[in-house]
């Protein structure tokens, strides 16, 4: 099982996707903006990031560019609700090996999980 | 300001309806129940009409989720519900026991997070229509009468279309109500992207 940092200022969203991870036996992180998610990974040395994407302080895409710059490769998946094709393609040319809207069905954010672990990272 | 045709404001209104169908398959999702949609109406109204305009509405005191977008046009699009219908909605989200001291953080974190879901489903599923980007500010969430929420947000001298969606979810008597309000200069704007999309 992995060590999974999720990146959300929504304590709901964090909480539902939270519970889902924690079922599923990963070991789980929590950062309420990208400036937090940030420190945790240089702290905590994630497997996996799941963030958001519109949060304050750091939102999901300056944090996508910073893990870039840092020369990051753990893999980073994105859950927003933003539906926007723009959004989609900007995260992926960003370097995150996923992106699912929200709500994710369980499974749905399993087998991406599942097949973001799998993947290389930034 | 522009005026809306016929076959303009029947294009507006399957936008609409596609981006309310989307935000409308969220919530099913999420909630497990049907969701009923009602037709949506559209009003153009002149600037100073508006903030009376919609405060005519029958409710004591509501809980509203606020995302403004800005782009090739700019507004706010707001998510309504009865204080009845949002404890509700709470209740069907949140199953778990919640601490008595915890609950009104946890009610204001999930309608705000709703709001974000249902608000984006509505504006992207648009803006992909249209061929547009939208940008998006952090949604924020309130509670209290309509006309004090609504007051400080809305720009009389800047609104002028006001865009309103009810849907339900019948067997839990939830109701809630999709308020899209544009901006003057962006709603010739929109006018101009929405024609050239759907008529051109």
């Amino acid at each position: 099982m992995a060590r999974i940092l999720h990146v959300d200022d929504s304590s709901f969203s964090r909480l539902q996707i939270g519970k889902v991870l924690k079922n599923a036996g990963h070991e789980l992180l929590q950062a309420e903006n990208g400036r937090a998610g940030l420190a945790a990974v240089q702290e905590q040395s994630p497997n996996l990031i799941i963030t958001d994407i519109l949060m304050p302080e750091m939102d999901g895409i300056v944090f996508l560019e910073a893990l870039r710059q840092l020369g990051n490769r753990i893999p980073v998946l994105v859950i927003t609700a933003d539906v926007q094709h723009d959004t989609r393609e900007n995260c992926l040319a960003l370097g995150a090996v996923g992106l699912l809207n929200k709500p994710p069905r369980d499974e749905e954010l399993l087998a991406a999980v599942a097949q973001a672990l799998g993947q290389g990272g930034i | 300001m522009v005026q809306l045709s016929d076959d303009l404001l029947d294009a507006l209104r399957e936008v609409i309806n596609i981006g309310v169908g989307k935000a409308a398959g969220t919530l099913n999702e999420l909630l497990g129940h049907h969701i009923v949609l009602e037709v949506p109406q559209v009003v153009v109204l002149r600037p100073e009409q508006i903030v009376n305009h919609l405060t005519q509405r029958p409710y004591d005191s509501i809980s509203l989720v606020v995302l403004q977008f800005s782009g090739q046009f700019s507004g706010l699009s707001t998510l309504m519900f009865t204080s009845d219908s949002a404890s509700k909605l709470v209740d069907l989200l949140v199953r778990e026991e919640t601490p008595l001291d915890e609950l009104d953080a946890i009610k204001t974190g999930t309608l705000t997070e709703v709001g974000n879901i249902l608000l984006n489903a509505v504006m992207g599923s648009m803006a992909n229509l249209l061929g547009s980007r939208l940008s998006y500010t952090i949604p924020t969430y309130q509670e209290g009468p309509l006309a004090v929420l609504l007051r400080p947000i809305i720009r009389p001298e800047s609104a002028a279309l006001e865009i309103t969606t009810r849907f339900t979810v019948q067997s839990r008597q939830i109701t809630g109500e999709f308020l899209l309000l544009f901006e003057v200069v962006s709603f010739d704007a929109f006018v101009a992207v929405l024609h050239t999309a759907l008529l051109g």
